[in-house]
């Protein structure tokens, strides 16, 4: 009789099976977040290039009239590039608190999913963070007039890169999968503890010369305010459809290990197969020799009774 | 250019291929990782194929 499946393991079974259907639905809107993020972080340049008035940077000697309005500043054109640069940052600080995330889950569960999810968003965040810095130092360059400068929100910045790329040496420095994941989800989590410093470091120093964009009266007017949001839903859209596929990708490459595993199984059982059949064959042609042997001697016997009776 | 227009616009053109160059700069990162992430996927697409069909001629051959 087929033993009756517990209530604790039956709703396991559901909940796995919930599982399985809602990564597939996932992985099934990998392409239309590709698209929407991407859409929408178009939209948000074109708006920012066309709808997006410039800022005004140093006083003018006199007013002037351009087109019906009196300007009485510089225009500024490099705070454009404000429209990614800002959603990109916060999609690598989001990316890297997934990350995070995954590695607490990791050490809580010991999953070895867990410690891929976690690896995945890491790369997205890396990948995200030279985006930033790339835009943010070419920003630097003109508005600053130098490559780098040892700003607050510009070395904890750094340092968060640095740590991130470290995550990726530190695993790649260790054999043991068990000990790899286990350290590395420890170093995640201290790297992670760098992103909110170095979101909140404009608070927390004052004189730093990067603005603080998040908070309630931030000025930004709705043409300006409007293309940021834009820029920044399709940053965070394309960012999670890229993990998820990246993730479908590492899930690609693990069925290819198990693969790998499974065939090289089977050739230890086919090689051990071959191995008992020649060590049988062997046996045998023992067996035989010793069976011709037994009657070589035996003859040989008879052989020199009778040579003796002749001779007696 | 009357000189007060040039001197509104002075820090526009000059600043224009570094606007260029951040967001081609954040395309070409993501592209990238994109790239090695679609050239990751090709490969291991293959590696399953492969393995896949050398494990079935493995099992028959077994049979």
């Amino acid at each position: 009789m087929a033993p009756v499946p517990s209530c604790l393991g039956q709703a396991s079974l559901w909940i796995e099976k919930g599982a399985r259907v809602r990564e597939k639905t996932a992985d099934r809107l990998v392409p239309i977040l590709l698209i929407l993020g991407a859409l929408l972080m178009a939209a948000d340049v074109v708006w920012a290039f066309t709808v997006a008035p410039l800022v005004k940077g140093a006083q003018l000697a006199e007013p002037v009239v351009i087109a019906g309005t009196v300007v009485s500043n510089k225009l500024l054109l490099t705070q454009k590039i404000f429209y990614l640069h800002v959603p990109v940052a916060i999609v690598s600080f989001a990316a890297m608190a997934l990350a995070a995330f995954h590695a607490v889950r990791f050490l809580m569960t010991k999953n070895s999913a867990c410690d891929t999810r976690s690896h995945v968003a890491m790369q997205v965040s890396l990948a995200f963070i030279v985006a930033t810095m790339i835009s943010g130092d070419v920003w630097t360059r003109f508005d600053w007039g130098v490559w780098w400068t040892w700003e607050p929100r510009l070395t904890t910045y750094f340092i968060l890169m640095l740590l991130a790329i470290g995550y990726f040496v530190l695993r790649n420095s260790f054999d043991d999968p068990e000990r790899r994941a286990r350290f590395a989800s420890v170093f995640c989590i201290i790297a992670f503890i760098d992103a909110p410093i170095s979101f909140m470091i404009t608070r927390l120093v004052p004189s730093s010369v990067h603005p603080v964009v998040f908070r309630t009266d931030s000025g930004l007017p709705p043409e300006m305010l409007i293309p940021f949001l834009l820029g920044l839903a399709g940053a965070l859209l394309f960012a999670f459809a890229l993990y998820r596929y990246a993730l479908r990708v590492y899930m690609q490459a693990e069925r290819v290990e198990a693969l790998k595993e499974r065939l090289e199984q089977l050739d230890t059982r086919k090689g051990r197969k071959a191995a008992d059949e020649a060590l049988e064959r062997l046996q045998r042609c023992g067996q035989q020799l010793a069976g011709g042997a037994d009657v070589l001697t035996a003859q040989g016997t008879d052989e020199s009774a009778s040579d003796s009776n002749e001779t007696v | 250019m009357d000189a007060i227009l040039a001197e509104v616009y002075s820090t526009v053109l000059p600043a224009a291929p570094y606007v260029l160059a951040a967001y081609i700069g954040i395309l070409l990162v993501i592209a990238a990782f994109v790239a090695l992430l679609w050239r990751k996927s090709k490969r291991t697409e293959a590696d399953i194929d492969a393995l896949e069909r050398a494990l079935e001629s493995r099992e028959q051959q077994e049979e």
